[in-house]
């Protein structure tokens, strides 16, 4: 039994904790924008091209 | 939103140096092209400028990761008032660092690629620190070193790349927007992890009940499913109660009335239960519905958001400062508010227009490609009228405002398609009607229940009788259907504003259809040719030259012949003349080729070209008229089917167009026979479409800015592929595939997703009827009322994503 009491208050805090740190992803804003992320993801691969050197600067 | 993240990228182009998609259509978009640069195909100026831009920033892994080929759009402005004093002051932040920060907004921002393209800036652009894209909202957020480089240079590089800048207006309601979302999002959280903490030791709960528990056991676990329960339902369901008590003090039906209903007496009978260690409690039951219901409307949220941000962001396009000219010609910028009608304005090239107006002094050229679709510039001088928002692009001008904030076309527009995003559909209102009288039957048996039962006993049953007709499912049954079919629309280009469109479009009643881009192919293409082989071919190479759509028509689908040209001399609104293989050749008009060769030889091919509708081309060689050749734009294939589908599903096509009537007759007889109406101006348009709405719903189907009033006094209105912004905004639906099948398979769409609603509604009725009935006789068990919440609500989740609707593509 006392078991029980300490496992329910241990899991209780654990699940707490986990909605504490959920507040705080969304009060710092990491879930504002869900669509522009799994997109950026895509590209963590890719390279430019060439390197870069300033003639390269654009008009 | 799944709807849009869902188009899956399209399978990887080949390696970077061959990168060029889709032989024969133009290298960047792969739409049908027109003109060669360097040996390379284009569709337009626009997408020949962006491929030489990425190709020459090294960018060419865009080609691999974009998921939507679309042709390009780029301005070729200056943007030197972005390095204004003025500019800076309203944008650009300052940092700590030196570096500065400013919030853009990037036109054409869609999908991973263009996401690839903008944020790899910094190691193209020298002196730019950081770039970050908000794809949804079309917003870019930029650091760059000032002395490095001046912010006209960035924007320079980004319009390049097929992203037009502008500055970004929406940050205040963003702002408030945030919050809103972000309040949505962790009740959500909380409210989903209580529910799954309930479950666990709910499981434990029924287990006891099931093989025996201790009674301290069972107590520690009842007190602890409220200790849980209590803050987590309270704090999730807390916009449930707001509307539910802002509901009643305007003595209005809603469904959020019996929801809080019966999660407030589940949460104060539970807790008296736990306190007096007797009798049941439904904590379980109440966070998996509180956690549900947030679910659904989050998503819903979501879907009203993406509807109305096309056209916020139109607004975002119009200035928030003007340049007022006062009486004695000085110039002062005071912010829009300021301006009122009658105002003389100052609009230097390169910006937007402010306000409604007409030009009293200047020429120059505007761009007015975000209300009309026209991406030619258009030439206005003194009397002309502006829209805000259009850009004007040539010189200064001044202007005399004729309508400011709401009261300017582009306000107009966003507050229409606001009122549309809003406005609930009737079904809506009916689940709100439903819940109204529910309430009151629901009260009334438990009244009668109390004092049926008497005691202790009565209360108990009363209490459990209200929360298991909680009517979850109810509420559910419209938002998930509509959502998922919204969903499924969109994945398959169809892009619906909002319930009530979707309403409105399943009643079966008139669809009114615009004959161009409709049922033809949209590109004029010569189907009669009279006359020698060997001529059409040089016909072809004489017409290569040319940009006329015609001359395009002429130049295509011809036996491919090698011969030098020579003397091309083309005459606007008639035919040209050139000499090919050494003939002279003259096309054209019969009427301009008819004034200098005689067009006898050829007059009953003519006169038979003329008599399908066609448009009739003359052509001479060396002086003698030889062939003729018959040019129209042919019915799209399989537009007659779609019509007959059409006719299956209940309603009476008809066409209404402003071509000329003898085009439109001769369409109308080869779809066999639909009742019609050629040359019709627009005015002529909405007075029909009104009309016809006297006798039934009226479906409209148009692209063009004169379709628009009529696309908005319809039952319903599609916009399709290619349209105005303007009709786009007009309508309810907008159709990315330009063709009738698509168009069908929205109505089909539509009436199957009503189907799904009513289904829903009488599932969730269902449900709550046997609950009630049993809670009445006093047989449920919490165990019970805990298996048969979830399946209602299941069930009509299954139902609506078991909906026919939308699920294959047009």
């Amino acid at each position: 039994m006392t078991t029980l009491y300490l496992i329910l208050i241990l899991a209780l805090g654990g699940a707490a904790l986990a909605v504490a740190a959920f507040a705080w992803t969304v009060r710092s804003g990491q879930l504002d924008d869900l669509d522009t992320p799994p997109r950026r993801i895509l590209n963590d691969e890719l390279r430019v091209n060439r390197p870069v050197d300033d003639a390269a600067t654009p008009p | 939103m799944a709807t849009l993240a869902a188009s899956p990228p399209a399978p990887a182009a080949p390696p970077a140096a061959t990168a060029a998609p889709a032989t024969g259509g133009c290298a960047h978009c792969g739409a049908p092209a027109t003109s060669s640069v360097d040996g390379l195909a284009f569709c337009c100026t626009g997408c020949a400028v962006v491929y030489r831009a990425i190709r020459t920033a090294g960018l060419d892994a865009y080609y691999q990761v974009r998921d939507q080929a679309l042709p390009a759009r780029v301005t070729d402005r200056a943007y030197d008032e972005l390095d204004d004093d003025a500019f800076r002051r309203l944008h650009v932040r300052d940092r700590a660092d030196g570096a500065r920060a400013v919030t853009l907004y990037l036109e054409d921002l869609r999908c991973a690629g263009c996401v690839w393209l903008v944020e790899s800036t910094p190691s193209i652009v020298p002196g730019v620190v950081d770039v970050r894209v908000d794809v949804g909202r079309g917003r870019c957020d930029l650091v760059f070193r000032p002395d490095a480089v001046p912010l006209s240079t960035i924007a320079r590089h980004l319009d390049s790349l097929g992203h037009p800048v502008h500055p970004y207006r929406g940050a205040d309601r963003d702002g408030a927007r945030r919050k809103d979302d972000r309040a949505m999002l962790l009740r959500m959280g909380v409210a989903g992890a209580g529910f799954g903490n309930l479950m666990l030791l709910a499981i434990g709960l029924y287990g006891g009940w099931f093989t025996g528990m201790a009674a301290d056991e069972r107590a520690l676990f009842r007190w602890a499913s409220m200790l849980i329960a209590v803050p987590t339902i309270g704090f999730g369901a807390v916009p449930l109660f707001r509307t539910a008590i802002a509901a009643l003090r305007a003595r209005r039906a809603h469904v959020d009335v019996p929801l809080a209903l019966g999660i407030a007496v589940g949460l104060v009978w539970g807790s008296v239960n736990v306190v007096l260690d007797a009798g049941e409690i439904y904590f379980d039951s109440l966070a998996m519905l509180t956690f549900l219901l947030l679910v659904s409307r989050w998503i819903v949220s979501r879907s009203h958001r993406k509807a109305a941000a096309a056209a916020e962001l139109l607004w975002a396009l119009t200035p928030r400062r003007a340049r007022r000219v006062g009486a004695d010609g000085a110039v002062t910028e005071v912010p829009i508010e300021a301006v009122a009608v009658g105002d003389r304005l100052r609009v230097r090239a390169g910006e937007a227009m402010p306000v409604d107006g007409v030009v009293v002094d200047g020429r120059s050229s505007v761009d007015a490609a975000i209300l009309t679709g026209e991406s030619r510039p258009l030439a206005i001088g003194v009397g002309d009228a502006v829209c805000a928002g259009t850009t004007n692009l040539g010189a200064p001008i001044d202007l005399t405002a004729t309508a400011v904030g709401e009261a300017t076309r582009v306000g107009a527009l966003v507050r229409h398609v606001e009122e549309l995003s809003t406005r609930k559909a009737a079904i809506e209102r009916l689940v709100d009607k439903v819940a109204g009288r529910f309430v009151f039957v629901v009260l009334t048996l438990a009244v009668i229940t109390t004092l049926a039962w008497g005691g202790t006993t009565g209360v108990e049953h009363a209490m459990s009788l209200l929360v298991v007709t909680c009517p979850c499912a109810l509420a559910l049954a419209t938002p998930l259907a509509v959502t998922v079919a919204l969903g499924r629309a969109a994945t398959s280009g169809v892009l619906i504003k909002g319930a009530d469109a979707l309403e409105r479009l399943a009643t079966p009643g008139r669809v009114v259809l615009d004959k161009t881009g409709t049922l033809t192919k949209g590109e004029p293409s010569v189907v009669t040719w009279h006359g020698p082989a060997d001529v059409r071919g040089w016909v072809a190479v004489a017409e290569r030259g040319s940009a006329h759509p015609l001359a395009r028509a002429l130049a295509a689908k011809a036996p491919e012949v090698t011969a030098s040209v020579a003397d091309h001399v083309e005459l606007r609104g008639a035919g040209l003349t050139a000499t090919v293989a050494g003939h002279a050749l003259a096309i054209g008009a019969p009427r301009w080729v008819g004034h200098a060769v005689d067009l006898a030889p050829i007059a009953d091919a003519l006169a038979a070209i003329v008599g399908r509708a066609e448009t009739p081309i003359a052509i001479a060689v060396d002086g003698v008229a030889v062939a003729a050749a018959g040019i129209t734009d042919p019915l799209r294939p399989g537009a007659a089917a779609a019509i007959a589908r059409l006719r299956a599903l209940g309603w009476t096509p008809e066409i209404l167009s402003g071509d000329d009537p003898a085009v439109v007759a001769a369409v109308a007889a080869e779809l066999g026979g639909l009742p019609h109406r050629g040359g019709v101006s627009p005015e002529a348009k909405l007075a029909h479409v009104e009309a016809a709405r006297a006798g039934g719903p009226v479906v409209m189907i148009g692209d063009g800015v004169n379709d628009a009033a009529a696309l908005a006094a319809a039952t319903a209105g599609i916009a399709v592929a290619g349209a105005a912004e303007v009709a786009v905004e007009a309508a309810d639906v907008y159709v990315r595939t330009p063709d009738l099948d698509a168009i069908v398979h929205t109505l089909a769409g539509a009436q199957a997703t009503m189907a799904t609603i009513r289904r829903n509604l009488r599932v969730s009725l269902f449900y709550n009827s046997i609950g009630g009935a049993l809670a009445i006789a006093g047989l449920i068990h919490p165990l019970l009322a805990a298996v048969m919440m979830p399946l209602s609500s299941l069930s009509v989740l299954g139902s609506s994503l078991r909906s026919r609707a939308f699920r294959t593509t047009p």
